[in-house]
């Protein structure tokens, strides 16, 4: 359960990081041809945000605060290395990530 | 990088500044800390400890002032002159204790 | 000294980075490797393979075996000129005795501390430690070294540099120039949040070099931070010892005062008083420990005063759930066992203390954030060593138009650091298989043998980098890099072909019993001789001059080894 726990946490932490890159221009151009519209980049954004805030939440639920606190922030570091490794050599991996988003016109 | 207006003299005044100037200031903050924080009531492990963790803190902060400050003989008349004079605080502090 | 403040602290960030980084990369990868220091003695104690174990029964397996314990050879000459006249034959007034343990020892390391008769000063002590198989009792040879807790994590705090303490003194002053330098690097780097998830291998290696230096100290910024702060303030004690120079009349006046009101005895009486039991004390603690809805092992049980009416015991519950290493305190008069004190809820200023300490010495029971903490110092190391190339890359066509040998001497010492610091890891791990258990006499320590084919691989590495430098002259790569990338990529399967012969624990034994503390050392090893070997494929097409695709991961690659 701990485990399962710490996985997801990981996992939104990528999530959220991955969010937050592709509201920036220059990566999303990595992953698609087009541009994110300024309402798309928001919503990125806040799903984002959300995610790592979840993954806080998590990491609280399952340790004691000051050791969950640990967890999260050096998740962050090992999410945002995975995040920043995937766009230097497989970012079109990402475009499941903003599917749905629609570009500016 | 703009290292032509360096003479070697001026580097190791620098560093010496910033190594035992800081070192000077801190040891007299963590004295004066020590003494202080004791004195005013806090249990001696903490004060001991919170004098440490400002302390290595202030390092830092007075170590990049040494290196970014514009008029270094300034900078050695504060650092050891503000540690001397914490230093001695702390200890006529500590007097008054025993 | 400079127009203005972003170009001094760039001025500060290279040149105090370049000389304490090469202090920087042994720190933070010999602390990395820290992170499992236990693991690693089970590696490199065979002997020690099996499952952690609880602090053992104190009246029957302890007692005896304190009792049998003597203060070592060196302790004794250490004191020596602090002595009037001779040393005694044999130290009888025992000062104290203790044992720690954590979720992850499966033996115990416990220490004695003894009175000496005509000391100058009345608190001169001397010491003596053994490991114990705690399921038994019997002492593991002296000469055997515990790699990990006691070569590789002193050598990360002390440089094993004890000569007036310069070691200590050293990387405390590399970790405030970290400190200085990510403060410096922050200021230097203008596009801290655009550019944080950016890495771009295509491009120019300075380019890319500077990318992954920049990636890989932001990404850790928090870890990099704190571990070299709380790293400042663990030794704050060597670093500024206000308290034991200046203000020592105030903490001998503390010291008093607080023997007074917590009534734990400052001093011996000096009447002779028997030990009652120390197990039901255990009993009794864990039992109020519980009773505060926290539960949990003894992680450090110490006597004061020991066979002294004055005498107690102090029996501190293991922080395994916490960041704090132990805390609970209970306190037990020794020679009845009526409990004198129970320690205080922690103060605040003592629970950030504990939480700074706490988490760089990671007692803790969290394999999660132990190879996040893993994952912390490598990006330190990537972002110490992708400074140092950047250093050259930047400088090369100026260096090579002066016919400078700046460059030159600055890359065999990245090689050094880098590889070279590798080898000299898998050096001493293939020497411990490969010493005999008794050497003959006349011979140094096993032990001792193996830190020497440490170093001897390290400053064989640092020849071989700076002899096979000269192309670094005209601007190419050292083919150094290669060279000892092949060496690692063949050294690491030997290194754990040879735990297999002389231990009989190859992986799939060790994965298939879960043995993890001998199968992920293992593991790591033979992932690290793969990266090594990707990395000298790499440059082997970059001495070619094949185009750059991909080559400046080798640094990355390098350090990745566990």
């Amino acid at each position: 359960m701990v485990n399962l726990l710490l996985a997801a946490a990981t996992l939104l932490c990528v999530l959220g990081c991955a969010w937050l890159a592709l509201a920036m221009d220059v990566h999303w151009k990595q992953v698609r041809t087009d541009q994110p519209s300024e309402s798309t980049a928001k919503v990125l954004r806040l799903l984002g945000s959300l995610s790592l805030f979840a993954s806080l939440v998590l990491c609280l639920f399952t340790d004691h605060a000051s050791m969950a606190s640990l967890v999260w922030v050096m998740l962050l570091a090992a999410a945002t290395l995975i995040v920043a490794f995937t766009f230097s050599w497989r970012p079109r991996l990402f475009s499941v990530l903003i599917f749905w988003a629609k570009a500016a016109s | 990088m703009s290292t032509s207006t360096l003479s070697t003299r001026h580097v190791i005044a620098r560093i010496g500044a910033g190594v035992l100037g800081g070192y000077a200031f801190v040891w007299g903050f963590i004295a004066l800390g020590l003494a202080g924080f004791y004195a005013v009531g806090l249990p001696f492990h903490d004060a001991e400890a919170l004098s440490n963790i400002l302390g290595f803190l202030l390092f830092l902060v007075v170590f990049l002032w040494a290196f970014a400050a514009s008029n270094l003989k300034r900078v050695w008349m504060i650092l050891v002159g503000g540690g001397l004079l914490m230093t001695g605080i702390g200890a006529l502090i500590q007097q008054s204790l025993l | 000294m400079f127009q203005n403040f972003r170009l001094s602290m760039a001025w500060l960030h290279t040149w105090f980075g370049l000389v304490l980084g090469f202090v920087l990369m042994a720190v933070f990868f010999f602390g990395a490797l820290s992170v499992f220091d236990r693991e690693i003695d089970r590696w490199a104690i065979p002997e020690s393979r099996f499952e952690p174990q609880p602090m053992p029964s104190f009246d029957t397996l302890l007692k005896p075996v304190f009792e049998g314990m003597q203060p070592s050879k060196e302790s004794i000459d250490f004191a020596r000129d602090k002595v009037n006249g001779p040393m005694p034959e044999r130290f009888d007034t025992i000062v104290t005795w203790g044992a720690y343990t954590t979720h992850r020892d499966p033996v115990l390391t416990i220490f004695a501390g003894y009175e000496v008769p005509n000391a100058k000063e009345p608190d001169v002590t001397v010491w003596g430690n053994r490991t114990i198989d705690p399921r038994t009792g019997v002492a593991f040879p002296d000469d055997q070294l515990k790699i990990g807790s006691g070569f590789f994590y002193p050598l990360h705090y002390s440089l094993h540099f004890h000569w007036a303490n310069l070691g200590y003194w050293i990387v405390g002053f590399a970790s405030l120039v970290m400190l200085a330098a990510l403060v410096s690097g922050v200021v230097m780097h203008r596009k801290i949040f655009r550019e944080l998830f950016t890495f771009r291998p295509k491009k120019s290696t300075q380019r890319s070099t500077l990318d992954l230096h920049n990636l890989t100290g932001v990404v850790a910024l928090p870890f990099h931070f704190f571990f070299a702060f709380t790293g400042l303030v663990i030794f704050a004690g060597i670093y500024f010892p206000v308290s034991h120079t200046q203000m020592k009349p105030l903490h001998d006046q503390h010291e008093v005062i607080e023997a007074q009101e917590t009534g734990l005895p400052h001093d011996r009486a000096g009447v002779p008083a028997p030990i009652a039991s120390v197990d039901a004390m255990v009993v009794e603690a864990q039992r109020r420990w519980a009773e505060r809805g926290m539960g949990g092992d003894v992680g450090f049980l110490t006597l004061r005063h020991v066979g002294d009416t004055n005498g107690y015991v102090s029996i501190y519950r293991a922080g395994t759930d916490r960041i704090a290493l132990t805390g609970q305190g209970i306190h037990f008069k020794a020679s009845t066992g009526e409990v004198l004190r129970e320690d205080l809820p922690p103060t605040a200023v003592e629970s950030i203390n504990e939480f700074l300490t706490g988490l760089h010495l990671q007692h803790f029971r969290h394999w999660m954030l132990r190879w996040l903490y893993v994952l912390g110092g490598l990006a330190g190391c990537v972002c110490i060593a992708t400074g140092f190339i950047f250093f050259v890359e930047k400088r090369k066509r100026q260096y090579a138009k002066e016919g400078s040998q700046n460059g030159r001497i600055v890359d065999a010492l990245a090689v050094t650091t880098v590889t070279g610091m590798l080898l000299a890891t898998l050096g001493i791990l293939i020497a411990n298989r490969l010493l005999p258990a008794s050497l003959p006499f006349g011979w140094p320590g096993r032990g001792d043998l193996e830190e020497y084919f440490f170093w001897g691989t390290w400053v064989v590495a640092m020849a071989h980098a700076f002899l096979r430098s000269a192309p670094v002259v005209q601007g190419e790569i050292n083919p150094a890099w290669r060279e000892q990338c092949l060496a690692l990529a063949v050294l690491a399967p030997v290194t754990v072909i040879l735990n297999w012969v002389t231990t009989g624990d190859h992986l799939l034994k060790t994965l298939g019993e879960g043995y993890w503390p001998v199968a992920g050392l293992d593991l790591s090893i033979l992932v690290g001789g793969v990266l090594a070997l990707i990395a000298a494929r790499h440059l082997r097409r970059r001495e070619q001059g094949a185009p750059v695709q991909g080559a400046t991961d080798f640094a990355g690659a390098g350090v990745q080894h566990g």
